[in-house]
């Protein structure tokens, strides 16, 4: 975990700033939010509640949140830092990269707004699909200036990723290029952000006043951090649902485990529609465990046992951890490592942190170790079914993963846990996790195509099965692929059934390995584009879900080349007509 | 037939199907399913198709949200059975990219691809097409694959004898347009005429139709076990004329006495411009009088068990305009195949034995790449036996075949029985099987051979033949041991047919498991050894020690059973 630390230019003298990190750094979120409420409610004079509002300044300060955001997360964190500086006075409004272009940063900057950006980079350093016009746009070298514009930018990311916080990075800096005043410095996180985040914007958006701060409202900052209430089910506070069935989906002659899993949520409260995804916090790999404290030299108490399959991610390697490692092991070829990018790129591809620590044997205190591993991410499930349906229930489907690299055999740390390590009648700790921007279409006669081959359907299954609750009269078109028909036809009944039943209208499917020749989900919608286009034509929605390094970006290639053979139009003005799709909302995309 | 009958269900689906066409193009594009319409699969039947599923899956596949494991098997007309080197790397492809990878010979001197899923037949069976074959009536209604006896270079009446099966086939195939419509052009073609099967009718034959041609002395096709028999007469050389049999045929069905195997009655003598004459003229005397309303008792057998033999001959006789003189009578040696290399018509040949027909690559025996290696090099044809064999015939390379025979230890020597010895596919591809067969006979014989080697009878030849349902693919009712099966590891054991294929077995033990097979057999063999006299065949021999009757007629198979059997039924 990452300790929080006051900025070396907090107005405190350096003794004083050092004592407060001791206190700060390791406290948990709820005693920060005590402290800035008891902080908060001395000033005002009341130390039995927290502080509703802080003191109103005046003239309100307005303030542009823009947001790019691929999975919810940027955009929730939007909504939260709009909630926070409303507080703190701010007239703020959040504006989704998808609706804004760099004029619209102008004409903020021209109304005296200033700007937080808060964006996601997604997969290997790209920007999220909603976003990449806008920041073509702003990287234009016709982009508009924005002398005068005072922002600060948050950037999310991956460590496991080289391209770590690519567009937050990439919009910092053209931000600066073009004129504008950077109030606070780039902060980029990992998969934990939410703290680092929050501390972060405490302390950045007080700066972002155009007029300078005073004392007086320093120190009656207040932030919400999202505290939930008690019973809520967040990622912090999971919900162990029951496992009720978890069934292989694939044929025993497939080379592929496909997981159909199902949850017991009763009692939970747990809410979700089609569309949205379900977090698992698994448990690392009991083995791993113990490989990882051999490496280190340690034997390990039972709390560190638990801290290591539990709470810290002991498998994704990334160059941060290897810089840390070298620090702490003084390793030469280590810090040799390093010092180069590319060999550290080249090393950190396909191994693991067993890889590392095995390669390098750093001899490790307990602190040391959980100090270098990062912690460990939840991972995301589309949701595979309805709640309309299955009221109690949510449905999800799981490839294991599974592969060779550097002659050692390889697993997903989530999937096979499920596929493994848990039966039926064991828990899982879930949350759900809203993909508000993945959802079916509030007009029930609207088509939909939906593209989802692999695991990638799993959420077409949630949309049939509620638009078979609601008698949803729209069209429905399903794309679907995998392998072999045989062997990987993953819910080969169901589709039938809801075929017969005209809930499904039409399924074209593509099994890539049944022939030489390999055929995926983008043969048959150029097969079948003349249709398609036609379904476009009468409002239909287009979804894509699955892979994204090379099926969504097939697909949408497919696509274009529908709308082009369609409209009799240039690839580019077809790609134009996806863009206005995509800002229309009829051209949504869930890819991982 | 005048008086009123209920017709079977499949009569009603052949009337109605369009010369054959059904609804079979719109169901292969049905993306959802592996499989096609119920009728339609019985239609495919006559283009040489049948629907499976793959039944070690079976348990499965309701867990797993999946239908069946649907797939189809896909068998070839090949006349007389041979091919060009050509045309065995198409099949080979095609097993490659469209099948299993798998290639099967069938006891029918054809081939058949398994595993190929809805997807893929189309492309499948155009491929065939490609390669000058043809998928048409291999299976169905009709008349089947017609075989020869082969070499067709040992001599002239070999070679007639395989021109005959091909104008027999080409002379008795279905007329309708539905193979080339559905299979090769993907669409129908309207020419205006109207169709017309002169020869079948709209519900073509009442069942199943085989017919054969024999050399003598070899029995190869198993003259006896087919509807129709041609058996070559021969006269400085020459095929002077054959002598016809009617009414050969095996299938039965477990518990129905008046279902049974039964050889072919001798009918007549024709000359070689009668033959395919008269071959139709049976046929439609089958079409006419066969039982279209039951079709377990639907076979040319029945109808001339019903008829008798005479009133039939007098209703193909009506049909003629040439007497059908009285049969003259040939004798007959073996019905197993000359393997290894012989010479014949100035050319060298290597029969290859087959274990059970399967043309597959194992980790340790690459028989399908070496067939592929010797198809490439090979100047002369392939020809598929009727006991589940290749003949690499007319070779005009032997040091580059043997080679290649060696250094894919394809001639690795094995017993004379196991060389013998037939299994029909049966698990997991079959609809029919009640139990294993291909799977099994290896396992099997392997103890039967130390049975036998601990009898002294090692070099010995006992023909063994095994099917996993009573309907008789490897023809076991004519094996010395016919094994049938009964449920899942359960056979009947018939013994006592005679080596030359005139004599059918008989039931010894009933529902017997493998240790009760080898219960029965190996005191048998023990004694048989101690007791037989120089060249008495095991099937001979169990009868003249009395451990069975003879089975004198098919009408006779379920009778004459030994005490303990008879009460049992």
């Amino acid at each position: 975990m990452t300790a929080a630390r006051l900025p070396d230019n907090a107005p405190f003298a350096p003794e004083a700033i050092a004592q407060l990190n001791r206190v700060i750094g390791p406290a948990t979120t709820t005693q920060r939010a005590w402290l800035s409420g008891f902080l908060a409610g001395m000033e005002a004079g009341n130390t039995a509640q927290a502080p509703s509002a802080a003191a109103p300044p005046a003239p309100k300060q307005k303030l542009t949140i823009l947001f790019a955001t691929e999975s919810g997360n940027s955009e929730a964190l939007a909504t939260a830092a709009k909630r926070d500086a409303t507080r703190l006075g701010f007239a703020a409004k959040t504006l989704d990269a998808a609706d804004a272009t760099p004029a619209t940063l102008a004409q903020a900057a021209e109304a005296d707004s200033t700007l937080l950006v808060i964006a996601s980079t997604w997969g290997e350093g790209e920007a999220p699909q909603r976003a990449t016009r806008f920041l073509a746009e702003l990287m234009d070298p016709a982009a508009p200036r924005l002398d005068g514009l005072r922002y600060a930018v948050l950037a999310l990311g991956d460590r496991a990723y080289a391209q770590f916080c690519e567009t937050g990075r990439q919009i910092d800096t053209r931000l600066e290029a073009l004129g504008a005043t950077r109030t606070a410095p780039l902060l980029e996180t990992d998969l934990d952000y939410e703290q680092p985040a929050a501390t972060w914007l405490a302390t950045t958006l007080p700066g972002l006043r155009a007029a300078p701060i005073d004392a007086q409202e320093q120190s009656v900052i207040h932030v919400d951090f999202g505290i939930p209430a008690p019973t809520a089910i967040t990622k912090t506070n999971p919900f162990a649902a029951e496992i009720t069935v978890l069934q292989n989906l694939n044929s025993s002659r497939s080379a592929k485990q496909t997981l159909h899993v199902e949850l017991d949520l009763a009692g939970s409260g747990i809410t979700y529609q089609p569309g949205d995804a379900i977090g698992i916090i698994p448990q690392n790999d009991p083995r791993m465990v113990q490989d990882v404290l051999t490496a280190v030299g340690l034997s390990g108490d039972d709390a560190l046992h638990e801290a290591l399959a539990s709470r810290h991610d002991i498998t994704t390697l990334t160059g941060h951890l290897l810089k840390q490692l070298s620090e702490l092991a003084g390793d030469r070829s280590l810090l040799a490592l390093v010092a180069d990018k590319d060999a550290l790129a080249a090393y950190t591809t396909g191994r693991q942190v067993i890889d590392a620590l095995r390669d390098h044997k750093p001899r490790l205190q307990p602190d040391q170790l959980l100090q270098l591993l990062r912690p460990l991410p939840p991972r995301l499930y589309s949701v595979a079914s309805s709640q309309r349906a299955n009221p109690d229930e949510a449905h999800l489907l799981v490839s294991a993963v599974r592969y060779t690299a550097h002659g050692t055999p390889r697993g997903g740390v989530a999937s096979t846990w499920l596929a493994d390590r848990r039966n039926v009648g064991d828990t899982a700790p879930v949350y759900v996790k809203p993909n508000t921007h993945f959802r079916l279409p509030e007009d029930t006669n609207t088509p939909l195509i939906m593209i989802g081959p692999g695991t990638g359907v799993a959420p077409f299954r949630a949309f049939l099965q509620d638009r078979d609750e609601t008698g949803a009269k729209g069209r429905t078109w399903l794309f679907f692929g995998d392998r072999h028909f045989t062997h990987d036809f993953l819910y080969q009944l169901e589709w039938q059934d809801y075929l017969k039943r005209g809930v499904l209208n039409r399924l074209d499917v593509a099994f890539s390995r049944d022939q030489d020749a390999k055929i995926y989900v983008q043969h048959r919608i150029l097969e079948r584009g003349p249709d398609l286009h036609a379904w476009l034509q009468d409002g239909a929605r287009i979804y894509v879900c699955g892979d994204q390094t090379h099926m969504a970006k097939d697909v949408h290639a497919a696509l274009r080349t529908v709308i082009a053979r369609g409209s009799n139009l240039s690839e580019e003005r077809a790609e134009a007509e996806l863009t206005q799709l995509r800002a229309q909302g009829r051209y949504l995309q869930d890819v991982y | 037939m005048t008086e009123a009958i209920t017709l079977s269900k499949n009569e009603h689906i052949k009337a109605r199907s369009n010369l054959l066409r059904g609804t079979i193009r719109e169901g292969l594009a049905i993306p959802q399913t592996g499989a096609i319409d119920d009728d339609d699969t019985q239609l495919t039947k006559f283009h040489g198709i049948y629907q499976q599923d793959d039944r070690d899956l079976r348990a499965e596949r309701g867990r797993t949200r999946m239908e069946p494991a649907y797939s189809f098997m896909a068998r070839l007309r090949i006349p007389g059975g041979q091919v060009t080197g050509a045309q065995w790397l198409a099949l080979h492809e095609i097993a490659r990219q469209r099948g299993n990878n798998t290639i099967r010979l069938t006891t029918r001197e054809t081939v058949q691809f398994h595993g190929i899923i809805k997807g893929n037949l189309q492309p499948a069976i155009k491929a065939v097409s490609d390669a000058m074959l043809d998928t048409i009536a291999a299976c169905g209604d009709v008349n089947r694959n017609v075989m020869a006896t082969i070499n067709p270079h040992e001599s002239p009446a070999h070679a007639a004898a395989l021109q005959l099966a091909h104008a027999i086939s080409d002379g008795l195939l279905p007329k309708s347009r539905a193979w080339h419509e559905i299979w090769v052009e993907g669409q129908s073609v309207t020419s205006g005429e109207p169709e017309e099967e002169p020869l079948f009718g709209p519900t073509y034959l009442p069942r199943k139709f085989k017919i054969v041609v024999a050399v003598p002395p070899h029995n190869d096709v198993d003259i006896f076990a087919h509807d129709v028999g041609f058996i070559a007469h021969v006269k400085n050389g020459a095929v002077e004329g054959y002598d016809v049999t009617v009414g050969g045929g095996m299938g039965m069905t477990h518990g129905e006495p008046d279902t049974f195997p039964r050889t072919a009655d001798w009918f007549a003598f024709v000359t070689p411009d009668q033959a395919v004459a008269t071959a139709a003229a049976i046929l439609m005397a089958q079409r006419d009088h066969g039982n279209r309303a039951v079709r377990k008792n639907a076979r040319l057998k029945y109808t001339i068990e019903r008829m008798g033999l005479e009133a039939f001959r007098a209703d193909v006789q009506s049909r003629l305009d040439f007497p059908l003189l009285p049969p003259r009578g040939a004798t007959f040696t073996t019905t197993t195949d000359r393997l290894g290399w012989y010479e014949a018509g100035g050319l060298a040949h290597y029969g290859l034995w087959i274990e059970n027909g399967r043309i597959h690559d194992t980790p340790d025996r690459k028989l399908m790449t070496a067939l592929q290696a010797i198809a490439q090099i090979h100047q002369g044809s392939f020809i598929l036996t009727a006991n589940q064999n290749l003949l690499i015939a007319g070779i005009t390379n032997r040091r580059a075949i043997e080679a290649l025979l060696a250094e894919y230890s394809l001639d690795a020597p094995q017993t004379q029985t196991r060389h013998a010895a037939m299994a029909c596919v049966a698990l997991p591809t079959c609809g029919l099987a009640l139990a294993e067969s291909e799977r099994y006979m290896p396992t099997l014989l392997t103890a039967i051979e130390a049975a036998m080697a601990d009898a002294g009878l090692a070099s010995e030849k006992i023909v063994m033949r095994m099917t996993g349902c009573p309907n008789g693919c490897a023809r076991p009712y004519l094996a010395e041991i016919g094994l049938v099966g009964r449920g899942p590891g359960r056979y009947n054991l018939y013994l006592g047919a005679a080596q030359d294929g005139t004599r059918l077995n008989k039931l010894y033990r009933r529902d017997v498991d493998h240790d009760g097979i080898l219960a029965a057999l190996t005191p048998l063999l023990q004694q048989y050894a101690l007791e037989r006299l120089d060249g008495t065949s095991f099937g001979d021999w169990v009868i003249r020690a009395g451990h069975i009757q003879a089975t004198t007629a098919g009408n006779r198979f379920h009778l004459d059973l030994n005490p303990e059997l008879a009460e049992a039924a």
